[in-house]
């Protein structure tokens, strides 16, 4: 059976579950910033945050039409933004590594107060 | 400016003459500020004090004679060009009828032309008042070539004797006896040079008066002749006399300026132009109108001043009505060029035109009393330039300058220039003006001579009679013997520097000793001062064939006419005549006592000596003007018939009559002039006049060689003196013209002055005291406010600052897990804060 729908036969959902989806996503991320020692898996946090407030760019672009455009350039932009700290971020995480042997958080301590 | 321009306008010879000595005062002021910058290295070389160089004298010198030669050559082109004038109005005199009117016309275009080439101006400035313009120009006619003559003259005679008698400033240190520091005398650098620069620019300024042809140039050189003889009567600065001399000149003089000021304003108010010629022009009436020949109506004033009175008609029109004679509270002021109607019959309608006047074609009034107020405002500046009573004080004073400058400045040339101004602005004067001239000029001449009687320093002896002379020449133009007058300042201009460098000659020769009390015998030791000296005195006591004979006569004629037309005026004849007398017996006092007799010093007598030759030549030429410039005038022609030429007509209206069948008489329209009979009578009183007063002369000649030349034995001065103590020190002590200003003017001007300062110290110091003192409270409190409550908040608010901060401190964990709790609970605490808010909007 192939998995085509008509457009009448889908589901009614609705915005709920996709605002349910992208607060889960975002409080995956942030408790995986919060508990994770290992500085790529921060980086993976923040990666869920970003994709968790996508979800929410995207849903409201579908289902507000006022948002259309906005929410689909909004969630683009985060994309390219999420690239691109992904490459800042490994790189300093590599550069600590270099200086420390170590991708360990907690012992990044040197901008303490 | 190209030399054919020279020949076409010759009048630009005197411009050049003029400039000549400038240039040579911007040389040398060129060349001492070249000095000044140059003199500490060539003193840090050489070690020693630089001696002075003498080529300034030799570019001074140079610069005069040139400007002489210049005045020569000039003055007989001059000359021919008015005798080609002359003979061109003979011809028409002489011409039968039918070609009068041509040879008229040949006349009239010779004496344009004429004007043209002796006459020039430029534009100087331009005022925005009304289009008028100040201007730069030159007149040249007898008068002026002859002061020209006379001054480049004797100002060059004077240059070549300076180089001697100034010789000792040529040392690189000169020491000043009459100077006494506290070690010793005063010891200074030579001056040689800085006296050659002021006597260029006093030249030059000399010039230049005699030169303008307008009242502001006139006053420009006035001035700068002041400064001149300031600074050089200050030459000895350091001596308290000589600077004490110089303040009292240039004091006095500023006196005389303000009124000359005065007048400057009127005139240039009233009639819009400072040129001689529009100036007279437009106060005294025209001869004749500007019709063409045959219907010329001649004016019945022609050449007065005319007064007018204001009339109402019966429409109530205000019209100006020429009144009779003397009379009337206006003066017309006529066009200054020719117009088709002229005025000057009683009752007649002056013409005058609605709106701005325009000075060369409109009429115009002035109040009578404003042009008495100018020509006294004037003649108050020349009263102070020529040293007049009340103003005489000054020149006595002014001996303090080197003898060479008292010769020039104090009786040929700067004195002279007051007497001048007289002389050219005579049309600007009403009869009141012309009367107090002529009683200052009497006072004058015979208190200065009384005092010239006791003074015993010879060149105080010398100021006196140059004060009186001036006296003289003062008097005759006030009663209309213009010519007289300044016939006699050419010949005393002479005869005075003659006697100035003689007395300089005397003075050099004993050893700066000026006092005639320790002179005496000096004939033998030096025969030419004292034989040109006494040409001098012969010339001024009036011994007849010496110049001075020529022109005190004149000028005794002159008063004696006047006052036989004027009984009430008796005094203008006696005080003259009288100090006629006077003259002669003071003059011949001084040089007896120098020249003749015991030595009263022997130590003077010893080392007395005959001057050099630089200093000889210059007096045994001036001896030789002094005995023939009367009536040996350039080689033979009276000197008083040139300076004839140049007078005003307005004398002859003012005066009375001319002698009928002269020239004059036949240019005068109406010929011979009636009740006003001064002139006449001076041509029928000469003879008396001249017999009196040579008489006078003689017996003063006998009295003064009885009393001083052989000497304790008919008449003791000392006796004199004894016998009338009190008139001996009313003279002695001047007057006390000295004390009574310092009563009068000094002291209360010193009181006042202690006043002020008693003002300045206590009320203006006062209150800058006290603002000063409240001003400095009034920081201390602001000091106070400004470190504790001021700075204290800062400083409160900066600690909190801090402690907060270092309290904040411990939220910097450095953890990045402990940060990202932070965020992840704020974001949170933000979520239910907005939430609340939100649902209370909504709710809302």
């Amino acid at each position: 059976m192939p998995l085509m729908f008509a457009e009448s036969e889908l589901p009614e959902t609705g915005l709920t579950p996709y605002l349910i989806l992208g607060a889960l996503l975002f409080v995956c991320g942030v408790v995986c910033m919060a508990t994770k020692r290992n500085a790529i898996g921060v980086l993976m946090g923040v990666e869920l945050v970003l994709n968790g407030a996508n979800v929410n760019f995207v849903a409201f672009a579908a289902f507000n039409p006022a948002f259309q455009l906005e929410g689909q350039i909004f969630s683009l932009f985060v994309i390219v933004l999420a690239a691109a700290e992904a490459a800042v971020a490994l790189a300093i995480v590599l550069n600590f590594y270099n200086n420390h042997m170590t991708v360990d958080v907690d012992t990044a301590e040197e901008l303490k107060g | 400016m190209s030399l054919t321009e020279f020949h076409e306008h010759p009048g630009l010879y005197f411009v050049a003459a003029t400039l000549l000595p400038l240039g040579s005062f911007v040389l040398l002021l060129l060349a001492s500020a070249v000095r000044a910058f140059i003199r500490p290295y060539q003193e840090e070389r050489g070690g020693d004090v630089v001696t002075p160089p003498r080529w300034p004298a030799f570019v001074a010198t140079g610069a005069i004679a040139l400007a002489f030669v210049l005045c020569l050559v000039a003055s007989f082109d001059f000359f021919s060009d008015h005798h080609k004038l002359q003979d061109a109005e003979e011809a028409v005199r002489t011409a039968p009828p039918a070609e009068k009117e041509a040879k008229e016309h040949e006349a009239e275009k010779l004496a344009q032309q004429t004007e043209e080439r002796w006459n020039g101006h430029w534009t100087w400035l331009s005022l925005s008042m009304g289009g008028r313009v100040l201007q730069l120009g030159y007149h040249i006619d007898h008068l002026s070539v002859i002061m020209f003559l006379m001054v480049t003259l004797i100002a060059t005679l004077i240059h070549i004797y300076s180089i001697g008698y100034m010789g000792d400033e040529l040392q690189p240190m000169v020491e000043d006896h009459q100077v006494h520091t506290a070690d010793g005398h005063l010891r200074r650098r030579g001056r040689f040079g800085r006296f050659f620069l002021f006597l260029s620019l006093f030249c030059f300024s000399m010039l230049n008066l005699v030169l303008a042809d307008n009242f502001f140039q006139v006053f420009i050189s006035w001035e700068l002749v002041g400064l001149c003889s300031y600074l050089l009567i200050g030459f000895y600065y350091e001596r308290r006399s000589a600077s004490t001399a110089a303040n009292k000149a240039f004091i006095t003089n500023r006196v005389g300026d303000a009124g000359f000021i005065l007048g400057l304003l009127i005139i240039f108010a009233y009639f819009g132009t400072f040129n001689f010629q529009d100036v007279f022009a437009q106060v005294r009436s025209p001869f004749e109108d500007a019709h063409s020949h045959e219907n010329k109506k001649t004016l019945e004033r022609g050449g007065e001043i005319v007064r007018a009175e204001w009339h109402t008609t019966e429409e109530g029109k205000r019209l100006l009505q020429v009144s009779e004679r003397g009379t009337g509270g206006e003066v017309v002021l006529f066009p200054a060029k020719p117009v088709m109607d002229g005025v000057g019959t009683a009752g007649q309608t002056v013409p005058l035109r609605a709106g701005a006047r325009k000075p060369e074609r409109d009429y115009g009034t002035i109040p009578y009393w404003m042009l008495v107020v100018a020509g006294l405002g004037i003649f108050l500046g020349c009263v102070g330039k020529s040293a007049q009573f009340p103003l005489h004080v000054w020149l006595p004073d002014a001996m303090e300058g080197p003898t060479p400058v008292s010769a020039l400045i104090h009786a040929a040339t700067m004195v002279a220039a007051g007497v001048y101004l007289v002389g050219r602005v005579f049309p600007l004067f009403t009869p009141e003006a012309r009367l107090t001239i002529a009683y200052t000029g009497g006072i004058t001449l015979f208190v200065a001579a009384t005092i010239a009687l006791v003074m015993t320093d010879i060149k105080k002896v010398l100021a006196y009679s140059t004060v009186s002379q001036l006296g003289y020449m003062m008097l005759a133009l006030g009663v209309g013997g213009w010519v007289a007058g300044l016939f006699h300042l050419i010949t005393h201009a002479f005869f005075k520097a003659l006697l100035f460098l003689g007395s300089g000659s005397v003075i050099y020769g004993c050893h700066h000793e000026q006092e005639m009390t320790r002179m005496g015998g000096l004939y033998p030791k030096m025969k030419i001062t004292a034989l040109t000296m006494l040409a001098g005195v012969l010339a001024i006591a009036g011994i007849p064939f010496f110049s001075g004979w020529y022109s005190k006569d004149a000028i005794l004629a002159q008063a004696l006419g006047y006052v036989m037309a004027h009984k009430q005026h008796g005094l203008l004849f006696l005080l003259p005549l009288a100090t006629a007398g006077i003259t002669t017996f003071y003059m011949f006092r001084m040089w007896f006592m120098t020249f003749t007799g015991e030595p009263r010093d022997q130590h003077v007598h010893e080392h007395a000596h005959e001057s050099p030759w630089l200093m000889t030549v210059p007096l045994i030429i001036l001896a030789m003007f002094s005995i023939g410039v009367a009536w040996a005038w350039p080689v033979l022609g009276a000197l008083e018939q040139h300076i004839h030429h140049a007078q005003p007509l307005a004398v002859q209206a003012d005066f009375g009559s001319l002698e009928a069948g002269s020239s004059e008489a036949e240019r005068w329209p109406g010929g011979v002039r009636i009740g006003l009979p001064e002139r006449q009578n001076a041509q029928a009183y000469h003879e008396l006049a001249g017999w009196v007063a040579t008489g006078i002369v003689l017996v003063s000649i006998i009295f003064a060689s009885l009393v001083y030349w052989r000497r304790y034995q008919v008449l003791d001065p000392a006796e004199t003196k004894e016998q009338f103590p009190r008139l001996y020190a009313f003279l002695v002590h001047k007057w006390y013209f000295d004390e009574l200003y310092s009563a009068i003017l000094v002291r209360p001007a010193l009181v006042v002055a202690q006043a002020a300062r008693w003002f300045d110290a206590v009320v203006i110091d006062g209150i800058a005291n006290g603002l000063g003192r409240a001003g400095v409270l009034l920081s201390r409190w602001d000091g106070i406010f400004d470190a504790r409550i001021i700075d204290g908040l800062v400083n409160v608010m900066a600690d909190a600052c801090y402690s907060l901060g270092g309290r904040l401190r411990a939220v910097q964990t450095g953890s990045l897990r402990s940060y990202i709790l932070f965020l992840a609970l704020a974001a949170v605490a933000i979520f239910v804060v907005l939430t609340y808010f939100v649902t209370r909007a909504l709710a809302g």
